[in-house]
């Protein structure tokens, strides 16, 4: 095992209450990116 | 008034026959024929894998839902598929083999005004020797039944390993062109997780096997994305987390035979070597179900409607990778010979793969098949719905278009359960295939759409998924609210 995630960060990734704000960041961000519209490509680049 | 048989319930299939018939007046008449008695939502399969959730949590029987909302079904297989009818009569039709109650074994006619075929992927066990769920120590998480198997087993050794014994677990892929690395992904930090749980961690060597050239590749020739305030390529990801967890790795590994306890795989550089192991979970390659198409006349046309999946507006001209272009994929999923046929999901033939193919010097093509899973096979299941509604309301084009080149895609892989332990190593990609014209210096995505992130807040948001999607598939007050 090497350690490849800092201490710090590993507390980062573990912390109900920083995590909980980042759990509402990546809903609307995930939310932005796959709901935000699909469509077709050949006319786009064509 | 128009009859739309969808085949198969699976994520595809059930979110067509949703839409569907919360869009279409009563008159028109939406039947869905499948195999399965149950819905199940396929991402929790991993959390069944490690005995942290219950089949019952994961799934639902179809039957009284689609009896509620006035969608019929048939539990039953198709086995041949007839777009121009008989002799007798032009209409299309498909036959179907029942396969439960008192219709089990009967054959029947089922025609129709417009069809989606939605049958997903035959998981391909047979085409490794000596692959199959529940044999030579080998399991699989592909289905929640699978999934139950490889916890019964996983358990079984970690109970051995509290007694003393050191165990070799590999997990990965189980053929040259498997695809749905993710799933594994997800798996073996799960399972190394698990390990911690029960404090047998130090007793296990956890060892990946794919047939990605670089980690990180999950069919989707890698990727290029934000961490942070960092740019990090996918493998580089993957790499960090591994080396953090002491999993080990072994890529450009076809798995080719299976034996007790041996999986036996050819690399990318010809060479044949082989792995031992105390428990394997190795995904299969998947491939068409082999259906057969006839014309009116009972003259064989299968070729105008399967290439091992079925034919859509894909472009299918063979070409080499460095001709291939995210215009090959398919934009609305119906079938150019018969246009009241449509294959969403998982029932498409891709044009091409996504990842770079590689053969080695034997000859051996060892690179992964294209990934569609869930989210994608929800929304192109939607858009061929939209189309079918707006060919029924008198619109003579298809409209709605959705290409995997111009959609993006959240892939949130569980990396450990648990409210306060658990972890998610987050993931969205736009577009899903790589368009190098447009994000040339991106590897072909957009920057800003392709992120990763670890960490709790992975857990909760896969979570969260799961009791999303399992509301919006049991149709359920409002479930049309919850997107694809």
């Amino acid at each position: 095992m090497t350690q490849r995630i800092s201490k710090s960060k590993r507390f980062y990734m573990m912390n109900p209450i920083v995590q909980f704000f980042k759990f509402i960041w990546l809903s609307i961000k995930i939310m932005l990116v796959v709901a935000g519209g699909h469509g077709g490509t050949r006319k786009v680049n064509n | 008034m128009s009859k739309i048989v969808i085949l198969g319930a699976g994520i595809s299939g059930h979110v067509a026959a949703s839409h569907l018939r919360r869009k279409l007046s009563k008159q028109h008449e939406v039947l869905v024929v499948s195999p399965n008695s149950n819905y199940q939502w396929i991402p929790s399969n991993i959390w069944v894998g490690i005995g942290r959730m219950k089949s019952e949590e994961i799934l639902f029987p179809l039957a009284p839902l689609y009896k509620k909302k006035n969608i019929g079904y048939k539990q039953a297989l198709v086995t041949t598929f007839h777009p121009e009818g008989n002799t007798e009569s032009t209409k299309p039709y498909v036959n179907i083999k029942y396969v439960n109650g008192e219709l089990k074994g009967k054959t029947e006619k089922v025609t129709y005004d417009y069809l989606i075929n939605a049958t997903g992927p035959k998981l391909a066990f047979d085409m490794t020797q000596g692959l199959n769920p529940g044999t030579n120590k080998a399991y699989s998480v592909c289905t929640y039944s699978h999934a139950e198997h490889a916890w019964h087993a996983l358990n079984d050794l970690i109970q051995q390993m509290k007694q003393g014994k050191k165990a070799k677990i590999l997990i990965g892929t189980g053929h040259a062109k498997s695809t749905c690395q993710g799933a594994a992904f997800e798996y073996i930090l799960n399972v190394e997780q698990e390990l911690r749980r029960h404090n047998v961690r130090d007793k296990a060597e956890v060892i990946w096997i794919a047939n990605e050239y670089k980690l990180g590749d999950f069919g989707m020739d890698g990727m290029l994305l934000s961490y942070g305030n960092n740019i990090m390529k996918s493998s580089e990801m993957v790499e960090m987390v591994f080396e953090d967890r002491g999993i080990k790795w072994i890529i450009g590994a076809g798995v080719n035979k299976i034996e007790d306890g041996i999986a036996h795989y050819e690399t990318l550089d010809g060479e044949y070597k082989s792995e031992t192991y105390d428990f394997a979970m190795l995904i299969p390659a998947f491939s068409g179900h082999g259906f057969k198409a006839f014309d009116k006349n009972n003259t064989e046309i299968t070729e105008k409607l399967f290439k091992g999946f079925m034919l859509v507006d894909a472009d299918y001209t063979p070409k080499p990778y460095e001709e291939w272009s995210v215009q090959d994929w398919p934009e609305t999923y119906q079938n150019p010979s018969y246009k009241n046929i449509f294959a969403p999901g998982i029932a498409f033939a891709p044009p091409h793969a996504i990842s770079k193919p590689r053969v080695n010097k034997n000859g051996t093509a060892i690179s992964p098949a294209p990934p569609r899973t869930g989210m994608p096979s929800g929304i192109t299941a939607k858009l061929v719905a939209d189309n079918i509604i707006d060919i029924i309301n008198g619109k003579k084009d298809v409209h709605h278009k959705g290409s995997l080149g111009n959609m993006g895609a959240a892939c949130i892989a569980s990396a450990g359960y648990g409210m306060t332990k658990g972890s998610g190593v987050s993931i969205t990609t736009y577009p899903i295939v790589p368009d190098y014209n447009k994000y040339p210096d991106t590897q072909g995505r957009q920057l800003g759409k392709t992120f990763g992130e670890i960490g709790l807040a992975g857990h909760w948001l896969k979570l969260a998924l799961h009791y999303a999607f399992i509301y919006k598939a049991k149709m359920k007050p409002f479930w049309w609210l919850i997107p694809e």
